[in-house]
């Protein structure tokens, strides 16, 4: 029953840090319809800035965080500038993107690896190898802060969104872009902040998972197919959905993991995203498909 | 100078594709409800979307107010007052309809007045009032057809283009959303209607405005237009009695 309780809370830990690193990911789906190849070497970009936080001046990943996320957002305005903007009208956008999404990603990717190095990297604030004990049980504290500053930063999100005026254009964007036109709504603006958000959040993520994960350059081959899991779970755009993927394929994942065994544990995101696509392509909160 | 909206020779079509309107004229004048009718694929639709910004004006130029609009993104040209109700209706189908009314008011800075002139469509239209937390993406026809219309009012605009607000509805859902259309050019809200139905949306219009092949074949008021015989061979099916 501990061993039990122990599973269930490693998993829910390590669902807190995928459910941010996908909630960008999901934003910028949702609005754009881009399937943003580049969002997972964007968290690795959030990653460095942390680690080089860390490891020139000893500053706290937590504190990097917002840092993270406004340099990456940054990066999100001039790359939506340069690489997307003047797409946007074309007929053929969401194949054009995926492209190009995957070739910002080949680029960022070798940037970083030029700059920095292909060696595995760590952030090691005392908490992040700290536990707290309940019994027999133990959280790792790293994961334990990194889940609830995800937490925290989806919920605030969430609430930009649902209240904000801005906020407003952007769930009316993401589901009639052509009646948010229709009503005053500058769309291009929209795409632009969402997309800006989206790789912010990134850079947030990366700041969390510096401290729980390792990681290099090419990492983020792997996270790629794990945040499509959760985005297509999840049902493409809807963020709450990614939140609930993240949390019940991590808890999943670390079932398996203990028992069948742990190089089956990220198989199981893998084996999730046919079974979804098969199963239920719309997600436990998307739309069905239209027919029309 | 009395015209509202004037549309001069306009050339448009959808991205590269061949010019659906070919040079296109119209004068709207205030207050009153103007109907353009003509057959399949005469350009009545694609008139609309030019003048709303949906669609890029290759020849000719649109005015409003003495302004030229030509180049205007449609959130551009909304806040200038001219509304457009697409025969997708342009609603959030995953928000309430307090929601999408409130979207309608986008563009007000002042959330109080927003809220109040919410609360007085909602008054005007009881089955709005009585669905306010329903999503609009989950009721009928009719009543999304309502709702699309209701938002216009929100903010009081000068001119509203309506694209074939009878598509679908059952005859009875039909004579409301004419009512509706009515209401609303009795607040003085100048009415831009396509219909597919001609005789119908003549029957309801103070003019007529026939297009066929992208161009303005003829207008005038709209009993003329009604009982013009050419209109009658070409469009209405002939020996109809009007």
């Amino acid at each position: 029953m501990a061993h039990t309780l122990q599973i269930l809370i490693l998993g829910l830990a390590l669902g807190g840090v995928f459910a941010l690193m996908g909630a960008g990911l999901s934003l910028v789906f949702g609005v754009m319809r881009i399937v943003n190849l580049a969002h997972p070497v964007m968290i690795i970009g959030g990653a460095y800035v942390a680690y080089w936080g860390f490891r020139l001046w000893g500053v706290d990943p937590l504190v990097t965080l917002p840092i993270a996320a406004v340099i990456l957002a940054a990066v999100g305005v001039i790359l939506y500038k340069v690489v997307f903007e003047k797409e946007a009208k074309a007929a053929t956008y969401s194949e054009m993107t995926v492209l190009l999404t995957f070739a910002v990603a080949m680029i960022i990717e070798g940037a970083l690896g030029t700059a920095f190095s292909n060696t595995q990297r760590v952030t090691s604030p005392d908490y992040a190898t700290d536990a707290i004990f309940i019994g027999d049980i133990f959280i790792p504290t790293g994961q334990l802060y990194a889940g609830i500053v995800s937490l925290v930063i989806i919920s605030g999100l969430a609430l930009f969104l649902k209240y904000s005026r801005f906020g407003y254009a952007i769930r009316a964007t993401t589901q009639n872009r052509d009646a948010a036109s229709l009503l005053g709504v500058n769309v291009n603006l929209v795409s632009m902040v969402s997309f800006a958000i989206g790789v912010g959040l990134a850079g947030a993520a990366g700041a969390l998972v510096s401290f729980v994960f390792s990681f290099f350059p090419a990492k983020h081959w792997e996270w790629i197919a794990i945040l499509m899991s959760l985005v297509v779970l999840g049902g493409m755009g809807s963020i709450l959905g990614t939140v609930v993927a993240a949390f019940l394929l991590s808890v999943i994942a670390a079932f398996v993991g203990a028992y069948v065994g742990a190089t089956w544990s990220t198989m199981t995101f893998f084996l999730a995203l046919f079974l979804i696509l098969i199963v239920r392509p719309q997600g436990l909160f998307g739309d069905k498909p239209e027919l029309a | 100078m009395t015209e509202l909206l004037t549309v001069t020779g306009i050339t448009a079509g959808y991205g590269d594709g061949p010019a659906i309107l070919d040079g296109a004229h119209l004068t709207v004048e205030p207050g009153k409800v103007h109907c353009i009718i003509g057959p399949n694929g005469a350009g009545k639709s694609t008139l609309l979307k030019a003048i709303c910004g949906m669609l890029k004006i290759r020849k000719g130029e649109v005015r409003f107010k003495g302004e030229r609009l030509n180049g205007l993104r449609p959130d551009q040209i909304y806040r200038k007052g001219i509304v457009f109700v697409p025969q997708e209706r342009a609603l959030f189908p995953k928000m309430s309809v307090r929601e999408n009314l409130r979207m309608g008011g986008f563009i007000m800075d002042d959330a109080h007045e927003l809220d109040r002139r919410v609360e007085e469509v909602m008054e005007r239209f009881p089955i709005l009032k009585e669905r306010a937390h329903q999503k609009a993406g989950t009721m009928s026809g009719g009543q999304q057809q309502t709702l699309a219309m209701a938002r216009t009012m929100i903010i009081k605009p000068d001119i509203v283009m309506l694209d074939e607000p009878s598509l679908g509805l059952a005859p009875k859902i039909v004579k409301e959303m004419f009512e509706i259309m009515a209401m609303m050019a009795k607040d003085g809200i100048t009415i831009l209607l396509v219909e597919q139905n001609a005789l119908m949306g003549l029957k309801h219009a103070d003019w007529g405005v026939v297009l066929d092949l992208g161009r303005t074949l003829f207008e005038g008021p709209a009993a003329e237009v009604l009982g013009d015989p050419r209109i009658q061979e070409l469009y209405l099916g002939g020996k109809r009695a009007a």
